[in-house]
């Protein structure tokens, strides 16, 4: 790797790491606005995890290791899933062919140790967040291989980048398979980032969230650490997102950062509006709901199966 | 290669031993030493063999091999070096896993004397060359683990476990004679090495290769005849059931690859044939595990899972072979192989780690323990990480197999084009579903089993020195090969060169990024362990302690209040009603002073209650017609036999 591209690729990565807050703070902003209320400012995670970074830490009697090395392991692991995705036109800091298989599975080691962590603690909110979090993420699995994963077999290219590179916006079958698939990605950043209709990161109820009652037992730094993550873990799919509507071929900056900022607008718009709109499935109907998005994941394969 | 030989005279050696010392506790600790030492020797004489030389430079002297009985290529290599390998942790762990029972006053002579025949004659099948010295092997390692696992043979499910171990062990075998026999009349030669290329078979092709198949696909537990290993594996001692799934499955798998070798050749239908067979095993493999409460249960539904696997990385390479195309075969096999030495290595782990609980607490159900992680941090450490790589998840071993395979779908829809990356997505996304049911189902079993507060008292809980140790081998093994898998992917391209495929070295699978992979891993091991040390600097600065968990304001939180395996893994098998037949029966508290309520569930296995044992029933029943002919007295049937052998002697006096 030259030294330039490896620059760029942290300069990238620095970039992710910077503005995730920022794009929780948009989608929260926005949502209030939508319901009618004035909200917290858009910078309002950047002060959260400054409060958070300066508290004491509280760790349960009843937990382990687990619970000190968890969010570091989770931090640690998001950081190199949001490595591997394209800013732009950017090469990204890891790049390689099949690293769409370490993406998933890297973000499944940050979800095991998550799981371990919420279970440590011994007590059954925690252990409910878990057991949804582990059931609702099978289903969710699929979903990521029926859509970025599609698009690897059929252009024969198994890293994120050049995959987004294969995409052409002059070819009607990418158009609609642009469309599949970002609807597939939407659904699946509402999974995996436990917003609504899945889960509400603003309820207090203890027995009706996923991912906010995993953490429930946490304070201070390694709060931080996984809200922290948790913020990166959204932006991710953001920009999952918006690489689909990048035309690579033009390599001008303005144009990858005018694009960048209208489909990060459109999706926290999209995003607050979903959540203005729709309450919280039964948690009995989620598996109903990401069979569906695997059902629009599949669609990809017949508009391929019709177009070849 | 006569090194090897003294290395198998050295372990039988072992047996002289402990039958001829008569204090049992310094009986067992030579015969263990002499045995481990034979062990490493057989490994110190294999390994170089397997990667320094040409598999044609190798052999015993010609005073040890008449007539070619033993060959030492590469495909053989490779499993006497995985048997060689997971032999030596378990038995130091067999040391001091006999040692309780010695102190017990029971006698375990005879159980040594089988796992070590165990052992030796499952070395001698990888490197038999003689069709019949490698069915005599067969026979001699499937019944000595048989009679391993009657060790406790007074229980009731011991008895009945075991002999469904025993009637599937025979029904292979009697497919392997056939099989040898067909492949002897077909090249007039009892010898392997002269069975190759067998193309040209004609009518006989389908036949072989299925009854091939069939017979040591049996052996290695492929759905549907995977039901012997639920029974088999919760029963036998721990050093055979970590044997059994670690070890003599993967017979079946060598078998499966020395068919191929046979043929050279695989028609297409039969890598689909394999690829649907597989995945379903996988699927449903790990599906069922999650359901279950026995913690040796849902390891051997694991094994079910992890065979499958390999069947997809086989039924790939078939894909390759029909079209004759060299990368889809090389990623194919390459991952087969790889993860065949993985599962080995990580599943004689967790066996062995559930047989260290089992002997502390003596229950094997997961719902009774919790907490363990407060009597032994390092303990739950090494069984952690055999779950992670067994999981499929980086950075260790499992991560790397799976990569290998997915690498292989990818690589056939791009060869095969055509309607094959449809097919390739489907496959994938069932790994990909195995994958996320394999994570859910081992936090399961490590929150349930280490985490928490301990769900009954334990007395005592002690770990020897001997099972950390041998623990540590295996885990050492699966953290190498995660971070620095080159050597492990040499050594498996160059059995594939030596055995399958004529690929030069630049071959697919050493053209994986796999430096850039080892940099990432170590990369994020240095990360986790720095942040880890800037947390405990900050919490320094801002404070840190302990305090009782969040209860609602409910002060009187208690071990009780946990949640539970079936509760957590209830989410999922509620969804799956049609396939895994998932019973509850729940007697909720009523009124307003409740009296007791209880909750009980088990699972039932489909393909087990709904096919099979109907099947077995039906047949018990025709057999159970011409039982007219039983008589009490032995002279009768010695008459029969005579008779027998009368009418089959003169049908082949008729025939010449």
């Amino acid at each position: 790797m030259e030294l330039t591209t490896f620059v760029r690729g942290i300069i990238s990565l620095l970039v992710v790491l910077g503005f995730a807050p920022l794009f929780a703070g948009l989608v929260n902003k926005l949502k209030a606005i939508f319901t009618g209320r004035l909200g917290a400012p858009v910078l309002q995670p950047y002060s959260d995890l400054k409060r958070l970074f300066r508290k004491e830490t509280i760790n349960a009697n009843s937990s382990s290791f687990i619970s000190v090395i968890s969010p570091t392991i989770n931090l640690v692991a998001v950081v190199i899933a949001a490595a591997m995705l394209p800013i732009g036109f950017e090469r990204p800091l890891i790049s390689f062919e099949g690293d769409i298989i370490l993406f998933a599975y890297i973000l499944g080691l940050a979800r095991f140790f998550q799981i371990l962590a919420a279970m440590d603690i011994g007590s059954s909110f925690e252990g409910m967040g878990a057991s949804r979090e582990a059931a609702f993420a099978v289903f969710a699995e699929p979903i990521f291989f029926f859509t970025l994963g599609s698009i690897a077999f059929i252009s024969g290219l198994t890293s994120i980048y050049e995959i987004y590179h294969s995409i052409r916006l002059d070819n009607v079958t990418y158009i609609v398979f642009i469309i599949v698939c970002s609807i597939s990605v939407f659904i699946l950043a509402v999974t995996e980032c436990s917003r609504m209709p899945v889960d509400d990161p603003k309820t207090h109820l203890e027995l009706t969230m996923i991912h906010e009652v995993m953490i429930l037992d946490n304070s201070g730094v390694d709060l931080f650490l996984y809200q922290y993550s948790s913020h990166i873990k959204l932006f991710i799919y953001a920009i999952l997102e918006t690489s689909f509507f990048y035309p690579f071929g033009i390599r001008s900056y303005t144009v990858a950062i005018v694009i960048f900022v209208v489909v990060i607008t459109a999706l926290s718009i999209s995003l607050a509006i979903v959540e203005t709109i729709t309450s919280r499935f039964k948690m009995k109907s989620i598996p109903h709901y990401l069979l569906f998005a695997t059902a629009i994941g599949i669609l990809n394969l017949l508009i391929y199966t019709f177009t070849v | 290669m006569d090194l090897l030989f003294y290395a198998l005279v050295v372990q039988i050696a072992s047996i002289i031993v402990i039958a001829s010392v008569r204090n049992n506790h310094k009986a067992s600790a030579a015969a263990h030493l002499l045995l481990t030492a034979g062990l490493v020797l057989g490994l110190s004489s294999s390994f170089p063999a397997l990667v320094f030389s040409n598999s044609s430079s190798l052999n015993f002297s010609s005073l040890l091999n008449p007539a070619n009985i033993f060959r030492f290529d590469s495909l053989g290599l490779f499993f006497l070096n995985i048997i060689q390998l997971v032999a030596i942790p378990t038995t130091i762990y067999s040391h001091s896993y006999l040692r309780h029972y010695i102190d017990e006053g029971k006698s375990v002579t005879s159980n040594f004397i089988f796992f070590v025949l165990m052992i030796v004659s499952t070395q001698v099948v990888v490197i038999a060359n003689h069709a019949i010295l490698f069915l005599i092997c067969w026979e001699v390692m499937s019944t000595t683990a048989y009679l391993g696992i009657l060790f406790e043979k007074e229980k009731r499910d011991v008895q009945t476990g075991s002999f469904y171990y025993l009637a599937v062990s025979h029904v292979a075998v009697f497919l392997l004679y056939i099989f040898f026999f067909l492949l002897h009349q077909q090249t007039n030669s009892w010898l392997m090495s002269d069975f190759h290329n067998l193309q040209n078979t004609g009518s006989l092709f389908i036949l072989l290769y299925t009854l091939g198949l069939t017979a040591f696909g049996i052996k290695s537990g492929f759905m549907p005849f995977h039901f012997w290993l639920p029974r088999a594996h919760p029963i036998a001692p721990t050093i055979f059931s970590a044997f059994l799934s670690g070890i003599i499955i993967k017979m079946g798998i060598y078998g499966i690859f020395r068919t191929y070798q046979f043929f050279n050749y695989a028609p297409e239908w039969l890598g689909w044939l394999v690829l649907g067979i597989s995945l379903i095993s996988a699927i449903f493999g790990v599906w069922y595990a999650l359901a279950q409460h026995d913690i040796k249960r849902l390891l051997a539904y694991h094994s079910v899972e992890n065979i499958g696997i390999i069947g997809i990385g086989i039924g790939v390479g078939f894909i390759g072979s029909a079209y004759n195309s060299l990368p889809i075969q090389i990623l194919g096999f390459g991952g087969a192989l790889l993860h065949t030495l993985n599962h080995a290595i990580f599943k004689t782990l967790l066996f062995i780690g559930s047989g260290v609980i089992y002997q502390n607490l003596g229950t094997r159900n997961i719902e009774s323990m919790g907490g363990l992680v407060h009597r032994s941090r390092y303990f739950f450490i090494l069984f952690l990480i055999g779950s992670i790589a067994i999981s499929g998840l980086p950075p260790f071993n499992g991560f790397i197999s799976e990569f290998i395979i997915f690498n292989g779908f990818f690589t056939t829809a791009k060869e095969l084009k055509n309607y094959y990356p449809l097919l390739m997505i489907i496959s994938a996304v069932g790994l990909a579903f195995v994958g996320g049911l394999a994570v859910a189902c081992f936090t399961k079993i490590n929150s349930i089993m280490f985490l928490g507060t301990e769900r009954k008292e334990i007395k005592k809980f002690h770990i020897s020195n001997y099972e950390y140790l041998s623990l540590s081998i295996l885990a050492f093994f699966c953290v190498l090969i995660g971070v620095y898998p080159q050597p492990f992917i040499g050594i498996v391209n160059k059995v594939l060169n030596n055995g399958f495929v004529t690929a030069n070295h630049s071959s697919e699978l050493l053209n994986i990024n796999w430096l850039f992979i080892s940099i990432i891993f170590i990369a994020l091991l240095a990360a986790i362990i720095l942040i880890f040390f800037l947390k405990r600097l900050i919490q320094k600065k801002y404070g840190k302690r302990i305090s009782a968990p969040w209860g609602c304001g409910y002060e009187g939180l208690n071990y009780r209040m946990q949640y539970t395996a079936s509760s957590y893994a209830d989410e999922l098998n509620e969804i799956p009603k049609s396939i895994l037949v998932y019973h509850k029966k729940v007697q909720s508290p009523k009124g307003i002073f409740p009296a007791k309520g209880s909750f009980e569930s088990h699972s039932v296995d489909l393909i087990d209650s709904k096919i099979l044992l109907p099947a077995f029933r039906s047949m018990s029943k025709l057999i159970c017609r011409i039982k007219f002919l039983s008589y009490t007295d032995i002279r009768y049937y010695i008459a029969f036999i005579l008779i027998t052998i009368t009418i089959y002697s003169v049908i082949a006096f008729l025939w010449n």
